[in-house]
């Protein structure tokens, strides 16, 4: 599963349409499996575009069944498909109901399930996140992890980048139309030049972290400290010292988050 | 799936969507319940007999009723109801039949045999005046006393003055031409004027609804333009021609019902010629709203985007009435060959068998030719239209934007 992050602008919605031969690239190359993409492998392609769009007046599973259709399967493989997806999504009973009536969120399950219907290798999906609740959040992210568990390619492009962290392997962060960022999340992080540190202990704690040497920025929130520090500092030691300076109450030494590096990277 | 299943697909889904929605259920009854009303309803109020009331003053006027009734049944069937019953009520002076006549107990007041008394001196209330169907009695009658010595009789006159005395031939040696033909032209013509123009708006709105709901773009991540503008065009073509159908249908056997007009001998090769040219019409009208429908985001758009394809329907229609009148004129000849006024021009010239083989032919391969011509123009107006959002889109915009 790929995050594919990048600030507003930045070519997000554009490389993805591309994929799609909705639009031409200026430039570049369009390859999947190594080979350049033809009209008929976007048939075993799913795709969510950001402005979602459905047929307002058709009945939700028959919508999705000829979805199927246009993506080569038989009528009948489409309609159990259509029907079996509403159901994992908690439309079964809604499923016959025209896409108008229903509500923000559910268009959207469905419309994430357009993509889904016909099975394919590789999904899209452009922001498939934004405007969900909690929950509906919650069952997007479980489909998606287990369509990846599947063996299938999932792309999403996303500003929720705890969403990403939390669901995605790799990630690739583009800015002005170039890709900046690319690769494991773990090993990006591990890769960052700074570490974050967190503590809340009783005493004054500035004078620890002048001990400890290569401190970038300190922000305190009442007892609580966050630092960033060089990832070359060695803290070893360090808990014993807190520990001696007064009641340890929280501690942390973290990679930076892909918020951090989505900064970094796109400054 | 190859190409054209997928434009199956896509053609079935419009046949289901829209065949099932209220708003065609609703139009297609509409339809053919107007149809029937207009054929079945008005010979119903019509009465059978139409009844006169006539006063008369003196001598000399029942010879005129008499004969004014002969001359309006002298057409009846044998065992139909009279045309026309005229009652008499005789008057003493002027005064009392003037009172009368403005109490509305009669018609018209006969003096004398010499003048008619009515209330304004138009028609009369009802539509055929009795005014002058007393008129041209009164003129009968006189014709029969003149020549009477010659030896005819007043029904001699009546007979001859009911039926044509001239036969009729052209110049041309050919059948002269009837009015049935030129009903049926004028009724092909209406329908295919108002079927092209209606089913092409179908069109029209379809493309430009999926571009405002944007599901065009979840459609062509997997489906090619040609696709859906192809299937879209069929599967509406195909709900088009079934309407169409069933308009004819039921108003052919609404006529039937009624027998109040005499049917003309409609042949199965009439019927054909107009569906061939409702078909090629409506293909070549199709495409151009297609296109046009890809360049706007918004309905409202949509009608001022048609504007140049109901122009040209509508001089098509224009051409067609002058046609109707002279068939053969340069303007009819020249108009017949231009795609966009073809279909409307060809089938009224046929109707009235007044055009050329080699016209007809010509023009079937030009509406064809420029049918392929401008599936490829079309076509690629609406691919370069379809994903450019927002703002009306300008046509060679659109040209440009789809160019390989």
């Amino acid at each position: 599963m790929l995050g594919f992050l990048g600030p507003n602008g930045a070519g997000k919605t554009t490389a993805m349409r591309s994929i799609f031969r909705l639009l031409k690239p200026d430039s570049g190359s369009l390859t999947w499996d190594g080979e350049p993409i033809e009209p008929d492998d976007l048939l075993r392609f799913g795709y969510m575009p950001e402005q979602r769009g459905l047929y307002p007046k058709m009945r939700a599973a028959d919508q999705l069944t000829y979805f199927g259709r246009l993506h080569g399967m038989s009528r009948q493989d489409a309609d159990s498909s259509a029907r079996r997806w509403l159901e994992r999504f908690g439309l079964g009973e809604r499923m016959d109901d025209p896409v108008e009536s229903l509500s923000h969120g559910n268009q959207q399950r469905v419309q994430l399930v357009a993509a889904l219907v016909h099975g394919p290798e590789l999904l899209v999906l452009d922001e498939p996140f934004s405007g969900l609740d909690p929950i509906a959040v919650e069952t997007m992210s479980d489909v998606l992890r287990e369509e990846a568990a599947r063996g299938r390619a999932v792309v999403f492009s996303s500003h929720q980048l705890d969403l990403v962290e939390d669901l995605c392997e790799d990630v690739a962060i583009i800015n002005e139309g170039v890709v900046v960022v690319r690769g494991q999340v773990s090993r990006l992080k591990d890769a960052a030049p700074i570490r974050h540190l967190e503590l809340d202990v009783d005493g004054d704690p500035t004078e620890l972290l002048a001990e400890l040497g290569g401190v970038q920025t300190t922000r305190s929130d009442g007892s609580r400290l966050t630092a960033i520090i060089s990832a070359e500092t060695d803290i070893r030691g360090f808990i014993g010292r807190a520990q001696q300076a007064g009641k340890l109450r929280h501690f942390a030494y973290t990679t930076p988050s892909l918020s951090d590096l989505f900064r970094e990277a796109v400054r | 799936m190859t190409g054209f299943g997928t434009l199956a697909q896509v053609a079935l889904r419009e046949i289901r969507e829209r065949g099932r929605s209220k708003a065609y259920l609703f139009t297609t009854l509409l339809t053919l319940v107007i149809v029937a009303g207009l054929i079945v309803v008005p010979p119903i109020f019509q009465p059978d007999t139409e009844e006169a009331m006539i006063g008369s003053i003196g001598g000399g006027n029942d010879v005129i009723i008499e004969t004014a009734i002969r001359l309006a049944n002298a057409n009846d069937q044998p065992g139909e109801p009279p045309s026309l019953d005229i009652e008499t009520i005789s008057f003493t002076d002027r005064e009392e039949a003037a009172l009368a006549i403005e109490e509305g107990e009669v018609d018209a007041v006969l003096i004398d045999g010499r003048e008619i008394l009515v209330e304004t001196g138009g028609a009369s209330f009802g539509g055929s005046s009795i005014v002058s169907t007393l008129q041209r009695a009164a003129s009968t009658v006189e014709i029969d006393e003149v020549i009477v010595e010659e030896g005819e009789t007043a029904t001699d006159i009546i007979e001859l003055l009911t039926t044509d005395r001239l036969a009729v031939s052209t110049v041309s040696g050919d059948d002269p031409r009837d009015e049935s033909q030129w009903i049926i032209a004028y009724a092909g013509l209406m329908l295919l004027y108002l079927a092209i123009l209606l089913y092409g708006t179908w069109i029209l709105t379809g493309v430009t609804e999926e571009k405002t709901n944007r599901v065009v773009e979840v459609l062509l991540s997997s489906v090619r333009p040609w696709q859906i503008l192809g299937g879209k065009i069929l599967g509406i073509g195909l709900l088009a021609l079934s309407q169409l159908m069933g308009t004819l249908i039921v108003a052919f056997f609404a006529l039937r019902m009624v027998e109040t007009v005499d049917l003309p001998p409609i042949q199965i090769s009439t019927v054909l010629n107009l569906l061939l040219w409702f078909v090629l019409g409506f293909l070549i009208f199709a495409v151009l709203f297609g296109a046009s429908g890809a360049l706007v985001s918004r309905s409202e758009d949509a009608q001022t985007i048609a504007l140049p394809m109901s122009l040209a329907a509508v001089i098509g229609f224009f051409v067609s009435i002058s046609a109707l009148n002279s068939p053969e004129s340069p303007l009819a000849v020249v108009s017949s060959l231009i795609p966009l006024t073809a279909p409307f021009v060809v089938p009224v010239r046929t109707a009235l068998d007044a055009i050329p083989l080699w016209q007809h032919g010509l023009a079937v391969v030009i509406c064809i030719a420029s049918i392929v011509g401008l599936t490829y123009v079309g076509g690629r107006i609406y691919a370069g239209g379809l994903l450019r959002f927002g703002s009306r889109v300008g046509y060679r915009e659109a040209w440009r934007s789809a160019g390989e």
